[in-house]
């Protein structure tokens, strides 16, 4: 039996994982579900050693798990699925196996094949033409290499972190499948997933982390996906009707029918929304769903295979400010000055530019005042952005979008890793251009900042968008919508 | 900043000639001697002095090439084979000058060697932008191409009227370079040079495009996320870093050799990378860098000739300076040098610690 027990992990000031139980046992497939950000893979990478917890023990079969190191852990029996397959792209697939148990001591290729072979013959699935590259096969085939990788250490313990978010829906029934034999093995399967369905059909056991603690343990047949879903979310404020947020009749963006294939694979089909004057519209999800790219594609960073974006308000694409998701690699270049950062931004830029030359002074001023308004502690627009903390940074990227004077803000999970008041000083800043008649497509995969925050409410799921009704509004239905109960 | 950083250059110089020293001694050679050879060598002299200058004038050139491209992250290989091409067009072209007036002539040639290397580097540009190929195996490649074509054209199409010598026709006189204090090779090279690096500086650091070049360098997928044409800038970049190298092709065959041969320069286009690191790619600071590589150059011959010491020492001297302005140029030093100066001054420690309490 694989035990953890009172696992605390500490990442900054945030509690990752608050005395996490966990148990598995032989012969069963343990789903471990949760939202982005609930401590899921970080139990995981505990128990796989890869992290050093700051309280807690884990064992396998009663002996205790070394404590940080992953080979230790590999040695143990614990092998683990990553969630995006880490694998050589330029190597053949033997290559990519000789790195895990196949290998002979003697790097002897033929070998590593026919073991794999045996193996996946066992486990019911072919394997490629000798000799192909990691870069010509499909995400399935990845994630099955990867399966066959962790499994030729003969594991005891196979943890499966989201295998099934890469897949195609058509090769879904064959990986759900393939868990099974490995559990008739005898194995000790945990499977990481936010998708409900999946774990229902396939687990026999359910356990549900939010914000680090363990909230439920369960059996399908004694729940339900609605009632999974509460737990995952938890209490929801009360759906309130936000007509002052929901803006008036006069639109400021129209986006039509945008769609985007990549690899084969439908990134955002046929989305369709508008935004009107004065609203704080959300849009929720889980990560990974479409987002980002819908997000690069309003900064025309990113072209769509078909569809149209059209600026309706006033001043055109420059009225458009958009606030993008990772703050440290693309909000802002941390190793430039806060003004320069803020020249990052097209209009100001534009505005700060007399014929061809950079009018430096103006930009610094702008930043002070920025810095001032904004209340942003640095000690002056001279300084690298790596200086101030994350809060800071993010209430540079804001100050820098409202400084652009537009009339529409798309903001894309912009109050991550913010503590409260920081959260609270970025909505306000929001709420505030609102009033004022500008509007906010508000993009987070937080359900409480959305009901807060928003007039109506979009979901995105698998490419997908779909407007939720005010009685749509609890934990259970948007949890559902979320992991794509629609589409 | 550039202040501080030729400090830190000739911190590194100093570190580094310490350890020759030391290997000197090791071999039994006197430090002091081959140091005071060397110098003489380089600054001895008024004919020692101005070939320090002629010497760093190719390395100002193909530094600010780099500089430029490197500042936006463009790490072009090829300012070797820039500068080739633009002395094969100004040695193309320069024979056929007789009859212009100097001034027209001279722009003539030198506008032939920007052409030569903008060719040279727009294609590396070009492929990079739009079938994202490599631009350090391109502009690696473009180095071969260029020097083979050099030997080509001096064996064959350029070769001189008695085609005994492997050495193009010489350029008409009205294209040969203003000379200062002859018999000295100083040239009005230098001061284009020194023109160049101060238009560079003002780009980089006073423009808009500079600007977005900058960003591009520091950080390419935010550059793109900010509407900034990422892929026009990479062509144009990597063309006028071709055309500055190509300059000085034309200004050595203008100036210097008054025909081309089937060797052109001495890998000036792979020293200028370490002359553009020494100056951490500040144009400016490339000025003084070529010059203190130049110095290096110019007194080997010295103390080779006085001490019999080997020419190559001197490389090592200038390996050394490269290593260590690296080694010292790590965020990990950066940090070192800020908790130092953090701890002489209790008021900027607290302003650190709220910030990260922020």
């Amino acid at each position: 039996m694989l035990a953890a027990r009172n696992i605390t992990k500490r990442f900054g000031t945030t509690l990752a994982l608050d005395r996490a139980d966990f148990d598995a046992h032989p012969g069963e497939i343990h789903a471990l579900v949760g939202e982005n950000g609930a401590g899921k893979t970080t139990l995981m990478n505990v128990i796989a050693g890869r992290i050093r917890p700051e309280g807690g023990e884990a064992s396998l079969d009663g002996v205790a798990l070394p404590v940080g190191s992953a080979l230790g852990a590999l040695k143990a029996g614990i092998a683990v699925v990553n969630q995006s397959p880490m694998l050589f792209e330029r190597m053949s697939w033997e290559e990519n196996l000789a790195f895990g148990g196949f290998e002979t001591g003697r790097f002897d290729l033929a070998t590593v094949a026919a073991n794999a072979r045996r193996l996946a013959a066992r486990l019911g699935f072919a394997l490629p033409y000798p000799g192909t590259t990691i870069d010509e096969r499909s995400m399935a085939e990845r994630v099955r290499l990867e399966i066959l990788r962790a499994l030729s250490f003969e594991p005891r313990v196979l943890i499966l972190d989201e295998p099934t978010s890469v897949l195609a829906p058509s090769e879904l029934g064959a990986f759900l499948h393939l868990l099974r034999r490995l559990r008739a093995e005898g194995r000790i399967i945990v499977l990481i997933t936010h998708k409900l369905s999946e774990a229902l059909s396939v687990a026999d056991r359910v356990t549900v982390l939010r914000e680090g603690r363990v909230v439920e343990r369960t059996r399908p047949a004694e729940t339900s996906e609605a009632e999974l879903a509460r737990a995952m979310i938890g209490e929801l404020p009360e759906p309130q009707t936000r007509a002052h947020l929901a803006g008036g009749d006069e639109v400021a963006l129209t986006i039509e029918n945008l769609s985007l294939q990549r690899d084969g694979h439908r990134i955002l089909d046929r989305v369709t929304l508008s935004l009107r004057a004065g609203e704080i519209a959300g849009l929720a999800g889980v990560d990974g769903n479409g987002q980002s790219e819908l997000v690069e594609i309003l900064a025309r960073a990113l072209k769509a295979d078909s569809g149209e974006i059209r600026m309706i308000a006033a001043g055109g694409d420059a009225a458009l400010a958009v606030i993008p998701e990772n703050r440290d690699l693309v909000g802002l270049i941390l190793d430039m000055t806060l003004w320069e950062n803020l020249m990052l931004s097209r209009p100001l830029r534009e505005r700060a530019t007399r014929r061809a030359w950079l009018d430096r002074e103006h930009a610094i001023e702008l930043c002070a005042g920025l810095l001032r308004r904004f209340g942003i502690r640095a000690p002056g627009p001279e300084i690298s952005a790596a200086a101030l903390s994350g809060g800071n940074r993010q209430r540079l990227e804001v100050a820098r979008a409202i400084a652009s004077d537009p009339r529409v803000i798309v903001a894309h999970n912009i109050c991550r890793g913010l503590d409260l008041a920081g959260t609270a000083e970025v909505h306000r800043t929001l709420s505030e251009f609102a009033a004022a008649g500008g509007s906010v497509l508000l993009i987070s995969s937080d359900l409480d900042e959305l009901l807060e925050m928003c007039g109506r409410l979009f979901v995105i799921s698998a490419g997908r968008i779909r407007e939720t009704a005010v009685s749509e509004r609890n934990a259970e239905t948007l949890g559902m919508l979320m992991a794509g109960s629609w589409t | 900043m550039i202040v501080s950083s030729l400090a830190r250059a000739l911190g590194a110089v100093v570190l580094a000639a310490a350890i020759v020293a030391l290997v000197l001694l090791a071999l039994g050679a006197s430090p002091i001697g081959a140091f005071v050879a060397l110098a003489e060598g380089a600054f001895g002299n008024w004919y020692a002095l101005t070939d320090t200058v002629v010497k760093a004038t190719p390395l100002v050139f193909t530094g600010l090439a780099i500089s430029v491209s490197f500042s936006g992250a463009l790490w072009n290989i090829g300012a070797d084979g820039q500068l080739v091409a633009g002395a094969i067009a100004a040695g193309a072209i320069g024979p056929w000058l007789g009859g212009w007036p100097r001034p027209a002539a001279i722009a003539i040639l030198l506008a032939a060697g920007a052409a030569g290397g903008a060719l040279w580097g727009g294609i590396c540009g070009w492929l990079r932008a739009r079938r994202d190929t490599n631009e350090v195996i391109s502009t690696i490649m473009m180095n071969f191409v260029a020097a083979q074509l050099l030997s080509w054209s001096v064996h064959g199409p350029l070769i001189e009227a008695s085609r005994a010598y492997p050495a193009s026709t010489p350029i008409a006189e009205s294209a040969h370079m203003y000379m200062f204090f002859s018999p000295s090779r100083l040239n009005l090279g230098i001061v284009l040079a020194i023109a160049l690096a101060v238009g560079c500086y003002l780009f980089l650091f006073k423009t808009a495009a500079g600007f977005e070049l900058r960003a591009m360098g520091r950080n390419r997928r935010a550059a793109t996320f900010f509407g900034i044409p990422t892929a026009r800038l990479t062509i144009l970049i990597l063309t006028v870093s071709g055309a500055m190298a190509g300059i000085g092709g034309a200004v050595q065959v203008s100036a210097i050799t008054h025909r081309l041969y089937e060797k052109m320069s001495p890998g000036w286009g792979f020293e200028a990378i370490a002359v553009a690191l020494v100056a951490r790619l500040n144009p400016i600071g490339i000025i003084f860098s070529s010059l203190l590589f130049g110095a290096l150059d110019n007194g080997s011959q010295a103390v080779q000739r006085g001490q019999g010491v080997s020419a190559e020492l001197v490389q090592v001297i200038q390996a050394l300076v490269i290593i260590i302005l690296l080694a010292f140029d790590t965020p990990m030093f950066d940090r070192l040098r800020n908790s130092l100066s953090a701890a002489a001054r209790p008021v900027s420690r607290t302003t650190t610690t709220e910030l990260s309490d922020a």
